[in-house]
């Protein structure tokens, strides 16, 4: 009973199967999708992200925020994810083209992003919550971003507008002040670009009533 | 419906028979035939069908005429 | 290995030389691996009562970007996954192979070597995950700069693996070799292909996250599992000295898990943005693994019918059982998420983080622990040192695990049943999931003393020098000890 020749061929048969099946048909349907420009509008749509975004983007990966929001909007009628204003619409293969590597994400211990951009356009609101997510939400699990900012000294002429404003427990010594750090600008520019607010022809806008 | 299509529909076709091929042949070559008897092949003279190996907690209840070594 | 001969292919000719000088020249390699693997093992227990803690206590630690949760709760993973799970299963390979194909093991250095490559790659791409370098792949995140020395680490051991196969003295096959074979060759093609499409050249947009899956679910799938039932079928049967219940019931197991388990990995998609074809063919495949785990479930159970009461003197046998009945479970429990309906409320949520240690610590972990017991004494011809802490190590891991999955399970469903009304703001489903996860470090606690309770026994084992431990004659010992033995003919 010396079958090793058929035990290695079916070993490698096996997963040749799948490693068509489940990488390179993928990839033949969804791996040369391009942006799509609206006729009507010019608009063209997804782009690639600007410079400060993209090294956010960069931080985003690094402090592996990833674990805990997805970045994908189920369809309607499938989970609450329209319903909790998480996106306007259901993503689609289209939208993440430029994304290296994807997020879309595999868990939601915090919210998901995909629309964060249009629910928070706030810089305030986006350095506070960094800063400690309990200025804003309190009874958040999320951890503290602290590190992505400095304390300096309240200058001569009176406290910084670019100062984090933080109230109470939160606010530092008296003479001093809460900067961001260009990483934590960087952060908030990605979070501020996640938009699912532009129609694909795979995926319209509902219309509004 | 380029030529990487049709390498994908030909070698989706061409794998499966191979597969076949191979079993066919496996069996004419009598491979497939007395398959139980493999299942003997953890145990030797040494660790025998039988004998519990591995007694390592409670020994001291442990029956004592399978612990003993055949001999 | 002329002092081998004569062997012939009758089953079930091994001597006692011939066994104690295989045991024996596994010696120095199984060691390293399982050394490593445990300092791995350690090591990721920190990290993970950290980020556990971490889960319910935000502020924790979190004055410095390489302890913030996202780097520790990576940092965890690759340690068990790559450290210990991956080092521990390659240490049981080699014993199992070497006694299985009935030949000393062979080419050492080219095994010691792949061991010492895989944890310099593991040791700088950990380092790198907590500075900040992770791929941000899920299960593939250490940095491009570390993978190509886990590769070559990997074709090594597979290499030795097919030498080994070529040269055994035993020409029959047993269940557990298909298992070892399919898994060794399997893990190179998807850590290649994946790293190709993710990491070196990533594919465009959507398709990274199919990639992503169809590694993520294969290295559990393809990787692990074949390697923890390789050891299930070696073990359960050598140990309750009775041959598995159906051999063919077994082969049945072993063909079905190879055609649909590599199918199974879109089901983390569903709901996702991908054509409905994708998910629903992973769907199917993910039901159809009904057919190889109750084969298998079958087969254990009768051939554990009647021997139960084995449980109360062997170590090994009592992790073996524990971790194939959790197979049983997570597996089931497996198909279940992968349905629509059931995905809709658990995808997303810590139900999956409980369905992923059902499977890598309750079915896994365990079976590879059970492995542990029956090989160490065996290559290094000392008994354990302690029955007590091998009780502790039992009964710490077992209850610890089960009671860390199945709350968190039920938490999560009810994390879920929250999330999908819209009307219950989001931080209200945070307080939903607050007790599982106080629990979960909790449980966190118990399974660390198990492990210190492990690696103190196993330490203890390799530096006593002393004789036999309590009893007069030789008792599990009793197929490798040196001496001459009467072989009856």
């Amino acid at each position: 009973m010396n079958y090793g020749p058929l035990l290695f061929l079916g070993i490698l048969f096996t997963l040749a199967s799948s490693w068509f099946g489940l990488v390179v048909m993928p990839n033949q349907q969804l791996g040369s999708l391009q942006p799509n420009m609206d006729t009507n509008t010019g608009v063209v749509f997804p782009q690639p992200l600007p410079g400060e975004a993209a090294q956010g983007r960069e931080l985003y990966r690094s402090l592996g925020c990833n674990y805990c929001h997805t970045q994908q909007v189920r369809r309607e009628g499938f989970g609450s994810d329209i319903a909790r204003g998480w996106g306007k619409r259901g993503s689609v293969a289209r939208d993440y083209i430029y994304d290296r590597p994807v997020f879309l994400g595999s868990s939601r211990t915090g919210p998901d992003l995909t629309n964060i951009g249009e629910r928070q356009p706030s810089y305030e609101w986006h350095y506070s919550h960094l800063y400690n997510p309990q200025t804003t939400s309190k009874g958040s699990i999320m951890p503290p971003y602290a590190f992505l900012f400095e304390l300096r000294r309240v200058g001569p002429d009176g406290p910084s507008t670019n100062a984090v404003k933080l109230g109470g427990e939160f606010a530092p010594e008296p003479g001093w002040e809460v900067h961001p750090k260009p990483e934590a600008k960087q952060l908030v520019e990605y979070l501020r670009s996640l938009r699912s607010s532009v129609a694909l022809p795979e995926a319209p806008l509902p219309k509004l009533e | 419906m380029g030529i990487i299509s049709f390498i994908l529909i030909g070698s989706s076709l061409a794998f499966p028979a191979v597969a076949l091929y191979a079993l066919w042949w496996a069996g004419r070559e009598g491979q497939l035939r007395h398959h139980d008897k493999a299942a003997l092949l953890p145990f030797d003279q040494e660790e025998p069908l039988g004998q519990m190996t591995d007694v390592v907690l409670n020994r001291s209840s442990f029956p004592k005429q399978t612990l003993t070594n055949k001999a | 290995m002329a002092a081998l001969s004569p062997w012939d292919s009758n089953l079930g000719q091994s001597n006692r030389a011939q066994l104690a000088e295989i045991d024996a020249s596994c010696r120095g390699s199984v060691l390293l691996f399982f050394l490593s693997g445990m300092l791995w093992l350690l090591a990721g227990t920190v990290l993970a009562l950290l980020a556990s803690y971490k889960l319910h206590a935000p502020g924790f630690l979190g004055d410095a970007a390489w302890l913030t949760f996202g780097r520790i709760r990576t940092a965890h993973l690759n340690a068990v996954i790559y450290g210990f799970s991956a080092e521990v299963a390659v240490g049981v390979i080699l014993w199992l192979m070497c006694r299985l194909c009935r030949v000393p093991l062979m080419a050492q250095s080219l095994i010691n070597s792949a061991a010492v490559l895989w944890n310099i790659g593991l040791v700088i791409g950990i380092v790198g995950i907590l500075a900040g370098d992770t791929t941000g792949v899920e299960y593939l995140e250490l940095p491009k700069y570390c993978t190509p020395i886990l590769f070559l680490s990997f074709a090594l051991i597979a290499v030795w693996t097919i030498v080994i196969f070529r040269f055994r003295r035993e020409k029959h096959l047993y269940v557990s070799q298909w298992y070892i074979l399919a898994a060794v060759l399997w893990f190179p093609w998807l850590y290649s292909t994946a790293q190709l499409l993710l990491v070196m050249d990533p594919a465009r947009g959507a398709v990274q996250a199919a990639v992503n899956w169809w590694y993520g679910h294969n290295v559990l799938g393809l990787w692990f599992t074949p390697v923890g039932l390789a050891s299930i079928y070696y073990f359960l049967p050598k140990v309750i000295g009775r041959p598995i219940h159906s051999y063919y019931l077994s082969v049945l197991g072993f063909w079905t898990l190879a055609l649909f388990y590599n199918w199974n990995g879109f089901h983390h998609l569903v709901g996702g943005p991908f054509p409905a074809w994708m998910i629903t063919i992973s769907i199917v495949a993910s039901v159809m693994m009904i057919i190889p785990v109750v084969a298998t479930a079958i087969n254990h159970h009768f051939t554990m019918i009647g021997h139960f009461g084995k449980l109360k003197y062997s170590p090994t046998l009592r992790f073996i059982v524990f971790g194939a009945m959790s197979y049983t479970v997570s597996s089931l429990q497996g198909v279940l998420s992968a349905v629509r309906w059931f995905s809709e409320t658990a995808h997303f949520t810590h139900h999956t983080v409980a369905h992923a240690h059902w499977g890598m610590y309750a079915f896994f972990t365990m079976t590879m622990f059970g492995s542990m017991y029956y090989i160490l004494p065996r290559i290094t011809q000392r008994e354990w040192p302690s029955e007590r802490l091998i009780s502790l190590h039992f009964w710490c891991t077992a209850v610890g695990i089960i009671l860390y999955v199945a709350p968190l399970s039920w938490g999560g469903w009810l994390q879920g049943k929250a999330m999908l009304d819209a009307q219950i703001p989001f931080l209200e489903v945070v307080k939903v999931t607050l007790p599982y996860l106080k629990l979960r470090t909790v449980t966190g606690v118990i399974l660390a003393v198990g492990h210190v309770a492990f690696f103190a026994n196993i330490c203890w084992l390799l530096v006593r020098t002393f004789g036999p431990y309590r009893q007069p004659e030789p008792m599990i010992l009793a197929g490798v000890q040196p001496q001459t033995a009467p072989v009856g003919k």
